[in-house]
């Protein structure tokens, strides 16, 4: 192929000619042959393959597992439950709050309760569905009202606040005397999965040295690696962690996902273990978006000039935090959008429910955020009889202003430039706004 | 367990499966040709795209049991002596391929296409592989790509 050799001159002739250049991927043409390995397309001699049993039930104690059926089935290696863990049954990216397996209660229908390790596919599954699980139900709390609700039952010890973030700037009651109009509004987003193509998978084995070897599919092995020694009781030198070709991540593997339980599997039957999550562990299991309430009260003068931002945002980070309040703090952070606001009070809530957690995913909260300041901006265009495009074209942050956090922007701050090419764009190909 | 042999890439394979396992598993599991992916084992994903006598079929959802007599093309076969197919090196060349765990499949779609119509139009391409879920690319650079190897003009 003609290409990298250009690539080659290319990067030999300077440093900054890679711009404006064509640059093939590395390892794109052994996708295109399919030659890729994958961790699902890895075997290994002896290999078994694993399951999880999920808990099924958002909140609940746990008054037994019984596995005696499961054992039975031909093929079966290993059922394990919390009482196998060798080491510490707790991890998570930011404060240690996820079980391996779940323990003294069950916090999500995501819970993992049981694994399962077997010869084949099939018995590995008809297992995981022979495990009984005694649960006494919990009240659950199922929403972003339930967990600010006082008398709602604790998921953690600590409550369902996890934390509060606030951002200041200005003066409030001055912003809200130089208004003209203020839009009042309540916005909701909902949770979202990454579903990338490639399920969360890992392949695990003891390497001839003794090193728990685990070849996963993952954003951050050596993040991983932290979190799977001390779950395994092994030191940090006898956990290898590989990171294989990842099919599609976009934050959900930034997680422990599939780690932990084939390191554990591997580490009870000392034979490799394979563990890929079917499409609907997938979708039940790992991190998702965080659904978000946004209450907004934005200000404007007459002229469009935007006065104050007026606001609050609460997030459901789900049983667990995974990095929840990162992601809701920068919701609030960016509240305000790409635009000069004089007077600010926004507030952001990270809140714990027995909903599937939700953790870092492409624009990790700026994308709710958006959907709150860009409707604020669209109801007070229309109030006013200002053009959409106008009214953030009036607003929108230039070199020398400062975002809500102080920030000051510099040349390359391009929302005006963006705002202008998509004005002219619109007029161009005869297109308005339905509502101006 | 039961003995089949399978036509795959104009080579016969011999090996014993169940009936009810899938082409897909077999494929995979069994004769270790694993560029044919698994991303949702029920038919909605088309990332185990691969030709059944020609046609673009889902892997996982046809059992092993239906193609005894029939050919199978998987990407494994796309290449001829050793070099890839141009739908292959197109793909690499304009930026189709990201993760790439979707593009065994699209490309098998987008041959079957090329087979029946060597000069689809930008639709034609684009309803081709609408049975082909991509999460990384947002489809125009793999559009473009397939334009490219069809030697259509690339908009």
């Amino acid at each position: 192929m003609a290409q990298p050799e250009q690539v080659t001159s290319a990067a030999q002739s300077g440093p900054y000619d890679w711009i404006g250049t064509s640059v093939p991927k590395v390892d794109a043409l052994d996708k295109a042959l399919g030659v890729t390995q994958y961790v699902g397309d890895m075997q290994m001699p002896g290999m078994l393959h694993a399951r999880i049993r999920w808990s099924g039930v958002p909140h609940a104690v746990i008054r037994g597992i019984d596995t005696s059926d499961a054992e039975k089935v031909p093929g079966v290696r290993a059922v394990l439950t919390a009482g196998d863990i060798p080491g510490v049954n707790r991890y998570g990216l930011a404060v240690q709050d996820q079980r391996v397996l779940a323990d003294d209660k069950v916090r999500s229908a995501a819970d993992p309760v049981a694994l399962v390790a077997a010869e084949t596919e099939q018995a590995a599954e008809e297992a995981i569905n022979k495990i009984k699980l005694d649960l006494e139900p919990l009240r659950p709390v199922l929403s972003i009202e339930d967990a600010l609700d006082p008398t709602a039952p604790a998921i953690h010890e600590g409550g369902n606040l996890f934390a509060r973030t606030t951002v200041r700037k200005g003066d409030l009651d001055q912003g809200v005397r130089d208004s003209d109009v203020i839009v009042e509004e309540t916005y909701r987003t909902h949770l979202m999965d990454h579903m990338a193509m490639e399920t969360e998978s890992s392949l695990a084995y003891m390497d001839p040295t003794g090193v728990l070897t685990i070849i996963t599919s993952t954003q951050y092995p050596y993040r991983d690696r932290r979190q799977i020694a001390p779950a395994l009781n092994l030191s940090m030198n006898k956990v290898r962690v590989v990171q294989a070709p990842i099919g599609g991540g976009f934050g959900r593997k930034d997680d422990i996902t599939s780690e932990i339980h084939a390191g554990l599997l591997a580490l009870k039957t000392q034979r490799p273990v394979r563990l890929i999550y079917t499409r609907q562990d997938s979708l039940i299991a790992n991190t998702k978006r965080h659904p978000m309430l946004l209450k907004f009260r934005t200000g404007a003068r007459s002229d469009g000039r935007l006065t104050f931002v007026d606001a609050d945002i609460y997030g459901d980070t789900g049983a667990y935090l995974s990095l929840g309040a990162f992601v809701i703090k920068k919701a609030g952070i960016h509240a305000c959008g790409p635009y000069d606001v004089p007077n600010i009070r926004v507030d952001t809530h990270t809140l714990y429910t027995n909903n599937l957690s939700s953790g870092a995913m492409r624009g990790f909260g700026v994308l709710q955020a958006a959907v709150a300041h860009e409707s604020q901006m669209d109801q007070l265009a229309h109030r006013l009889g200002i053009s959409p495009i106008d009214i953030r074209l009036i607003n929108t942050l230039k070199p020398g202003l400062a975002t809500g956090t102080g920030q000051v922007m510099d040349e390359g701050c391009g929302i005006e430039a963006t705002v202008l090419r998509i004005k002219e764009y619109m007029e161009s190909h005869d297109l308005r706004f339905a509502r101006s | 367990m039961e003995h089949y042999s399978l036509k795959i890439n104009g080579n016969v394979y011999e090996t014993d499966a169940e009936p009810f396992e899938s082409l897909l598993d077999v494929l995979r599991e069994k004769l270790r040709l694993t560029g044919s992916k698994k991303g949702c084992d029920e038919g909605e994903c088309g990332s185990c795209t691969v030709l059944l006598d020609g046609k673009p079929v889902l892997s996982c959802i046809l059992l092993v049991s239906d193609v005894r007599e029939k050919e199978v093309l998987t990407i494994e076969g796309l290449p001829q002596g050793g070099e890839p197919h141009p739908i292959q090196v197109e793909m690499t060349e304009r930026g189709g391929i990201q993760c790439g765990y979707c593009t065994p499949g699209i490309i098998m779609s987008a041959y079957a296409l090329l087979q029946e119509n060597p000069r689809p139009s930008e639709d034609e391409i684009r309803f081709a592989i609408a049975g082909n879920i991509c999460r990384c690319t947002g489809y125009n650079k793999i559009v473009e790509a397939l334009q490219a190897a069809a030697g259509t003009p690339i908009r």
